[in-house]
């Protein structure tokens, strides 16, 4: 009861509160009424009885004010009233709000999408129930830290299970899927093992799952496509289940549809079509081809270490039981979220958020140093009224509201800034497939800004109010009506808002040139082979036409000949893969007449199959010995060609032609000759260190169903010839999809579309950045000159040229830029250090550019500095002493 | 001027409460009534009593309501609630305690 009337009444307080001071002024006027009553009463006059009771009674106002107290909101009445006054005195200079608020919004926006950046790549779950049960298992080998896993080493696991939990496997493949009466296309399929979906926790939404049976060659024709897949190419269609449709020239029964959900981008994501996973009599028991993905489901009972024990002993016996294929091989488990986020996210990302943090450190150190030269004009006013008795809290009071009133202004900036960019990142993002990325800006986000711009309120409003704090009145009051000088604690808090902004921004202006270079050098890449002039194009030959090397040669014997006889096109050439997209993965070999090396230390190359023109038509350089011709086909010798590295890594001085070297695998090592020796090629994929040894085979040795096509023109441009490809390919073969037909210089452009982002990122933190570090030293610097005027006004009246005072402020400021820049410097190494360690395949260190961002940037601090000491060295030494 | 008698801390609320345990008050009247009551050695001071009364009727102790008085004019009427009253009791149980305590030490020392 008495807590509900307490309510009641504090609610009076706060929403009548006219009524509430009328009633106490009512009350007080009937008191003093009662008390002149009761003086006339005792003889006095009206007037002098009224005068009595006054002085009796004591300060009206001052007895209400405490009874406000008393009702409890004087506190909020207060902070209200401060509010207000900060509106007022922010309005009334506009330009310095806008300009706060801006400054801000950016600062806080920017760290704010990052947030939300990471939480969507980062933070999310997988969609899987029970995620953190699911990992991915792997090989690691000298060659290939994340390797895969070969079939039978896996039935091997699998049959083991039991323990673990359940075991699925996956290995990815497009293929080609077709519908009577409509173009073949190309699409992004895996083939799995019959427990992916339940091991990953998934059911279809409509129709079935694979049954364990349908493995069994004979049964594989089964699908099961994603919801996406159903909905663009099928057009949601009701009757989908029991469909068949053509793949890889096969009929298929279409299974099942999955939920949307299933299609995390971050795993999976682009995949449309499953099929079942099934392995022939010669795949089931070979250990040399590790082709598969592994993904585990580990059971409720198992803890992670056990489970990680338990795969790396299972990798340990099979090291023992068959080592001629898995020695030196360990095996072991990374949580599937890690997987899906990626070895390089992590960091970049961090990264990233701590690039947008230095941006709104120097959005913040610029506010406080605004504020505090607001404050320092205003020094006269805090002194006097700290003189006629105002406490530390009421003069604090005014400088907190107001910056709390720009951070929440700025805040609301910040959110427009986080949404904005958001949705740029989404849109740049957009992938190949056309499906961009989805950020969301969420509540989560949103409080994260205001978080953010909470704390940001503390800290660029804590300078003004130290300062304010400190004030010392007398001084003060005495200085005249200049407003402070600043002591010398001011001026050292100036230099280090300098240098420190100076070295922020140094950080992210290497930072991102760094990378801008590095990403400019990758793409521009063109190591060992020429991409001006050329079209290319990935065709799949599946295997129920094109079943082995036979029938592959022979595509390719006609479909070259029929492309080089197009006019423009000087050569055409059929290849597993083009030099810029890096090669298949590295495999192990042996040279005839050496001594078989250990398990797992085999040397390693990555093999490329190419048809005979393929060295013209990429324009790497042949060096020695012959290209492949039509005469290397299955019934001549085998042959291969090398790079420069491996020649000279494995034969040094000698003459590697003639030479003679087999791939290790199961079976007697069929030996193949030397006959070329080309040029080394880097490929321009970022994230993988260059593997040096390249070897190529004909593809007419050995064929395989995905292959890049490539077409040299005799000069006219690349764009007019994609066309005339299409039609001769659909000519030749109306069931074969060929994706990505384009110049090769749009597709390498389009390859590394993610590191544009990034760079694109860091290039926006660094203007940014940039901008408002500038801004700040300018701010810094023209603070300095307009409190030593006097002092200029000194030396000039004594003597002293105008240049001497230019070049006393220029020499004051490029003192703190060097300082400033050899911070900073420390920084961007470390930035560097960090992008190098997520792409290994760029060239992050370059002296020129450090030296330059340097030199660009004690430039920027020597304009932020000339500026005022030009002012000042327009100081009118007459006036300047005056004012003292 | 009638010399004021300093009233020890948190007193003036205990004789605040106990004038109003025999009937609404208003501020005026409390004043009179402790005048009275005190044959005029206390003289309340409005500057702490309106405060104590805001205070008090903030806690829930008193209730305040508009009425007319005999001469027909509006005032403030103050009564206890009934946590006033518990109120009331606890601090008049520990008011003569203490005098008590500070009795005996004074007369006995």
């Amino acid at each position: 009861m008495s807590l509900l009337r307490r309510l009641a009444y504090r609610c009076r307080a706060l929403f009548h509160k006219d009524q509430l001071e009328q009633e106490m002024a009512d009350e007080m006027r009937f008191h003093l009424e009662q008390r002149t009553a009761d003086k006339i009463a005792d003889g006095l006059e009206a007037p002098e009885a009224r005068r009595a009771a006054q002085r009796q009674f004591g300060n009206v106002g001052s007895i209400q004010e405490k009874g406000r107290e008393m009702r409890g909101w004087t506190a909020w009445e207060n902070f209200g009233k401060d509010l207000r006054f900060g509106v007022r005195s922010l309005l009334k200079s506009p330009g310095f709000a806008l300009l706060a608020m801006i400054t801000l919004g950016l600062g806080i926006g920017a760290n704010t999408a990052m947030y939300s950046v990471a939480k969507s790549v980062m933070l999310k779950p997988l969609p899987y129930p029970d995620c953190d049960h699911l990992d991915q298992i792997y090989r690691s080998t000298a060659q290939d830290p994340e390797g895969a896993i070969s079939a039978a080493d896996y039935l091997d696991l699998q049959r083991e299970m039991g323990r673990y939990g359940s075991i699925a496997a996956y290995t990815r493949g497009d293929m080609s899927l077709s519908e009577p009466g409509q173009p073949a296309e190309m699409a992004r399929a895996i083939r799995v093992s019959s427990n992916f979906l339940s091991t990953l926790g998934f059911q279809p939404e409509l129709g079935r799952d694979f049954r364990p049976d349908e493995v069994v060659q004979g049964r594989h024709r089964v699908l099961i496509i994603s919801q996406r897949y159903w909905l663009n190419r099928f057009g949601g269609a009701a009757d989908i289940i029991g469909r068949t449709v053509r793949v890889d020239g096969e009929s298929h029964e279409i299974l099942g549809v999955l939920p949307a959900a299933f299609n995390d981008w971050r795993h999976l994501g682009s995949v449309d079509l499953f099929r079942p996973l099934g392995f022939s009599q010669a795949e089931s028991s070979d250990r040399t081809v590790p082709r598969l993905q592994l993904i585990g489901r580990r059971a409720n009972s198992l803890t992670r270490n056990q489970a990680e024990g338990y795969i790396a002993s299972f990798g340990k016996r099979l090291a023992t039981e068959f080592p001629e294929a898995n020695a030196e091989s360990t095996w072991y488990l990374v949580p599937l979220h890690d997987v899906s986020v990626g070895k390089g996210a992590a960091p970049t990302i961090g990264m990233l958020i701590g690039l947008s943090g230095f941006v709104l450190l120097i959005a913040c150190s610029n506010l406080a140093n605004f504020l505090l030269a607001r404050t320092m004009t205003r020094a006269r006013e805090y002194a006097v009224r700290s003189a006629l008795g105002a406490s530390r809290t009421q003069l604090l009071r005014p400088l907190i509201a107001e910056s709390l009133l720009l951070a929440w202004a700025g805040g609301l900036c910040a959110v427009l800034v986080a949404f904005w960019f958001s949705r740029w990142l989404g849109m740049r993002s957009t992938g190949d497939n056309g499906e961009s990325v989805l950020i969301a800006v969420d509540w989560t986000v949103l409080s994260w800004a205001f978080v953010a711009s909470l704390l940001t309120a503390v800290a660029f409003g804590l300078a003004p109010a130290l300062f304010a704090m400190r004030l010392n009145v007398n001084a003060t009051l005495k200085s005249g009506a200049r407003g402070s000088t600043g002591g010398r604690g001011q001026r050292r808090l100036g230099q280090l808002v300098f240098i420190g902004q100076f070295a922020l921004a140094m950080v992210l202006l290497a930072g991102a040139a760094l990378f801008v270079r590095g990403l400019d050098d990758l793409n521009n890449r063109r190591a060992g082979w020429e991409s001006d002039g050329l079209v290319a194009a990935t065709v799949l030959l599946p295997p129920a036409n094109y079943p082995g090397t036979p029938e592959i040669a022979a595509f390719q014997r006609l479909t070259m000949e029929r492309l080089e006889a197009l006019p423009g096109v000087k050569s055409a050439s059929l290849s597993y893969s083009l030099p810029f997209f890096g090669l298949a993965d590295p495999r192990k070999f042996q040279v005839q007449g050496r001594e078989t090396p250990k398990p797992g230390h085999e040397p390693a190359a990555l093999i490329n199959g190419v048809s005979p023109h393929y060295f013209e038509t990429v324009g790497t350089r042949l060096l020695k010995g012959r290209a492949f011709g039509d005469g290397d086909n299955l019934t001549s010798p085998k042959v291969f060609i090398v790079n420069q590295a491996m020649a000279a890594g494995l034969f040094g001085a000698e003459n590697p032609l003639g030479r003679r070297l087999a791939r290790i695998g199961t079976g007697a090592p069929e030996w193949g000759e030397i006959v070329g020796v080309v040029a080394d090629i880097q490929s321009i994929y970022p994230d993988k260190d260059p593997v040096a040894y390249q070897l190529y085979q004909p593809i007419a040795q050995e064929g395989q169903a995905f292959n890049e096509i490539a077409v040299r023109t005799n000069g006219v441009a690349p764009a007019s010839l994609v066309d005339a490809i299409r039609t001769t390919m659909t000519a030749l073969h109306p069931d074969l999809p060929l994706r990505k037909l384009q110049p090769a210089n749009a597709r390498i452009e389009r390859a590394n579309y993610q590191l544009g982002v990034l760079a694109d990122m860091l290039s926006l933190f660094a203007v940014l950045g940039l901008g408002l570090a500038s801004l700040g030293i300018y701010g810094v610097i023209a603070r300095t000159v307009a409190q030593r005027s006097g002092e200029f006004g000194i030396r000039l009246a004594l003597g002293a040229r105008v240049r001497d005072i230019t070049r006393l402020v220029l020499v004051s400021g490029a003192k703190l830029a060097v300082i400033g820049s050899a911070v900073g410097l420390l920084g961007a190494v470390g930035v560097s250090r960090i992008l190098a360690a997520g792409y290994p395949g760029m060239r992050l260190e370059s002296g020129p550019v450090i030296v330059g961002v340097t030199l660009f940037l004690l430039l920027i601090a020597l304009v932020a500095s000339y500026l005022p000491a030009r002012r000042a060295s327009g100081i009118n030494p007459i006036e300047a002493l005056r004012a003292e | 001027m009638a010399a004021k008698s300093d009233l020890l801390q948190g007193s003036l609320d205990m004789l605040i409460l106990r004038v109003l345990s025999r009937g609404e008050l208003h501020g005026w009247g409390i004043t009179v009534k402790l005048e009275q009551l005190s044959k005029s050695a206390l003289q309340v001071d409005e500057g702490t009593l309106y405060p104590a009364l805001y205070r008090m009727e903030a806690k829930g102790w008193m209730q305040a309501e508009w009425k007319v008085t005999e001469n027909n004019r509006r005032a403030k009427f103050y009564s206890l609630t009934k946590t006033g009253r518990k109120q009331l009791e606890a601090v008049q149980e520990s008011w003569e305690r203490m005098t008590a305590i500070v009795a005996l030490v004074m007369e006995s020392a």
